[in-house]
């Protein structure tokens, strides 16, 4: 059995000849320790004395950009490959830098959504980016963004497809790169406007929270047919739908907000015979009903610091949701002992993977992740999850 | 009428309806025999209940921040009419930031927003802040606690850091150290030595209340 096969086969709940294992990773400094390359930092280039004017015109050229970005991505899932790892899964992202002299680094990532990025550095010397805040605070602003990147929206699809497709072409015969159409529609609605703004048009102008859902769900299924296009049995869909104590707004107000939205995006990844993994960060454990109900077929994260347990949650969903994850990447698979991370393969294991559905993986993915847990983690995967299991 | 209309705003605001609140708001400030004062005490009445409802699991994050924006839509009205004799007791002073390497604002915004309606006095250092600030500020404010947030693994040890400095300078007496936030255990506030680690702003906001005088 290969990897994909071994990959296709828990996802639809059946035991292949072990529990497949699959990589999140996206982060240029996990890659390239496990690679042996130098990080390639972007906040060197920002640094040099003199005008910038050259390196925005030329990074924020989409040729330039996707190129450059294929190439990270492809280090990633070479990372992957060489770990042992089944899959990988591989995001497709637009970004622009913009110069802003409020903050440290002078630069700005916008995304045609409307979010801005900001640039820092970790404790290693490595550049991250983080979400920092939306540029779309008003009804105005927000049509007005929408209005500006209409014919951005127009070949992002076409980028995703061909990004996708390349990737297939690279990798296929190696690893599976699990195409994940990201972000989605929820983030894509709030993060632009920032939460509090957003939950406030919920309950004060739902009609135009609607339009604004209504918008991104459109683009979402024309990224999604784009991620199918390039021949997926598997795809990753996703929003952070919890914070750490559980989802970021009602249930039911999700349902009412978004249930159509989901229902939507699922029915057609089943359409394209295929099937749709979502991911969330956060404690998800009050909306798995939901994720059934809105057809998704299974879930990836499940955060142990958000109190998520693949034990309990298959026992929470049964076999109506595959599994991916939880292996914690707060201490774990940062410094966990070698003995502590055999023991949380097993366990999860034990929990999850009966009658084939699961699929071992780190919870996330940071540039702290030490590569040699990771290969700890492949090992007893490799140990533990033969089928049938031993009990 | 003053216990009808403070219980009337208090529920306003608890069926998250802003016009309501703000209309009631109104009615305080017309009103010969009401003050402005006991409409915010009203308030703060009904966002200690919203808290509640949030840590027990009945409320949603999304509820906790909508109840928040009302209730200061509403103190923006309020806080003009306040007098001096109004300002209500200060329970101390808390410094809060999010570490350096992460912009992360919205749980400590939460957080800051309990916090006030709870009595302290909050510093906000903003977001990216350099271990240096903090203790710049705990020098220069001499807080009860300062409250650290970090939703990202890689900025954690900017936390620790934090605990580090503040300890060699021999501040841990008048000053207690809380984190949140994402990438924050209690595992984690054990191994650096942070007095308390908080899930939420809500319990963030009892674990600095129990260390008042």
């Amino acid at each position: 059995m290969n990897f994909k096969e071994r990959f296709v086969t828990a996802i639809n709940h059946k035991e292949a000849d072990r529990v497949p294992i699959m990589g999140l990773i996206v982060d240029t400094a996990t890659s390239c320790k496990v690679l042996g390359k130098q990080p390639a930092n972007i906040l060197d280039l920002l640094k040099e004395e003199g005008p910038k004017d050259d390196l925005l015109a030329m990074l924020n050229t989409p040729e330039v950009w996707n190129q450059t970005y294929i190439d990270i991505v492809s280090d990633n899932l070479e990372a992957a490959a060489k770990l042992g790892y089944d899959a990988n899964w591989a995001i497709y992202t637009l970004l622009q830098l913009h110069e802003d002299k409020s903050t440290k680094v002078g630069f700005v990532w916008h995304d045609p959504y409307g979010r801005v990025w900001e640039i820092s550095e970790d404790n290693n010397g490595n550049s991250i980016i983080n979400y920092a805040g939306g540029l779309c605070g008003t009804k105005e602003k927000w049509r007005a963004k929408m209005e500006e990147n209409k014919a951005l929206f127009e070949v992002l699809p076409d980028y995703a497809r061909e990004f996708h497709c390349a990737l297939q072409q690279r990798f296929g015969d190696r690893i599976y790169p699990v195409g994940y159409a990201a972000p989605g529609v929820f983030e894509n609605s709030w993060q632009p406007m920032g939460f509090a703004e957003f939950t406030s048009l919920l309950y004060q102008d739902a009609d135009f929270a609607r339009e604004i859902i209504a918008f991104h769900t459109e683009h979402y299924l024309r990224h999604m047919d784009a991620v199918l296009d390039a021949g997926a049995e598997v795809v990753l869909g996703g929003d952070d739908l919890g914070q750490k104590t559980g989802p970021m707004l009602r249930p039911a107000m999700i349902e009412e907000f978004f249930g159509e939205s989901y229902r939507k995006v699922a029915a057609r990844v089943h359409e394209r015979g295929a099937k749709l993994i979502w991911h969330s960060c956060g404690n998800i454990n009050a909306l798995l009903e939901l994720f059934v109900d809105w057809g998704f077929d299974g879930i990836i994260t499940m955060e142990p610091t958000a109190q998520m347990d693949v034990a309990q949650v298959r026992q929470q969903v049964g076999h109506n949701l595959a599994l991916i994850g939880n292996l914690d990447v707060s201490h774990l698979l940062v410094k966990g002992t070698r003995e502590e991370v055999e023991q949380a393969v097993e366990q999860a294991i034990a929990g999850a993977a009966e009658g084939g559905g699961f699929v071992l993986s780190a919870a996330h993915s940071h540039s702290l992740i030490d590569p040699q847990r990771l290969q700890w983690m492949v090992e007893a995967g490799k140990k533990y999850g033969k089928y049938p299991l031993v009990r | 009428m003053a216990h009808d209309l403070k219980e009337k705003l208090k529920e306003a605001l608890l069926d998250l309806n802003n016009d309501a609140t703000l209309d009631y708001v109104q009615q305080f400030l017309a009103a010969d025999e009401m003050t402005a004062k006991q409409a915010v005490d009203s308030i703060a009445e009904a966002l200690e209940i919203v808290g509640r409802r949030f840590q027990e699991g009945d409320w949603f994050l999304g509820e906790l921040v909508y109840a928040g924006t009302i209730a200061k839509e509403a103190m923006d009205v309020l806080t003009p009419a306040l007098t001096a004799d109004d300002a209500r007791a200060n329970c101390g002073t808390v410094v809060v930031g999010t570490i350096e390497g992460d912009m992360h604002d919205l749980g400590k915004s939460i957080f800051i927003n309990y916090a006030r309606s709870a009595g302290f006095d909050v510093i906000d250092l903003g977001v990216d802040v350099p271990a240096e600030t903090f203790l710049e500020a705990v020098n220069e404010h001499e807080p009860l606690a300062v409250g650290m947030c970090c939703l990202l693994t890689p900025a954690a040890g900017g936390v620790g850091r934090v605990v580090e400095l503040i300890t060699e300078r021999d501040l841990r007496a008048r000053t207690k150290i809380i984190i949140g936030g994402a990438a924050m255990t209690q595992a984690f506030a054990d191994e650096i030595g942070a007095d308390a680690y908080a899930p939420d702003a809500v319990t963030g906001t009892d674990i600095i209340r129990g260390w008042v005088g």
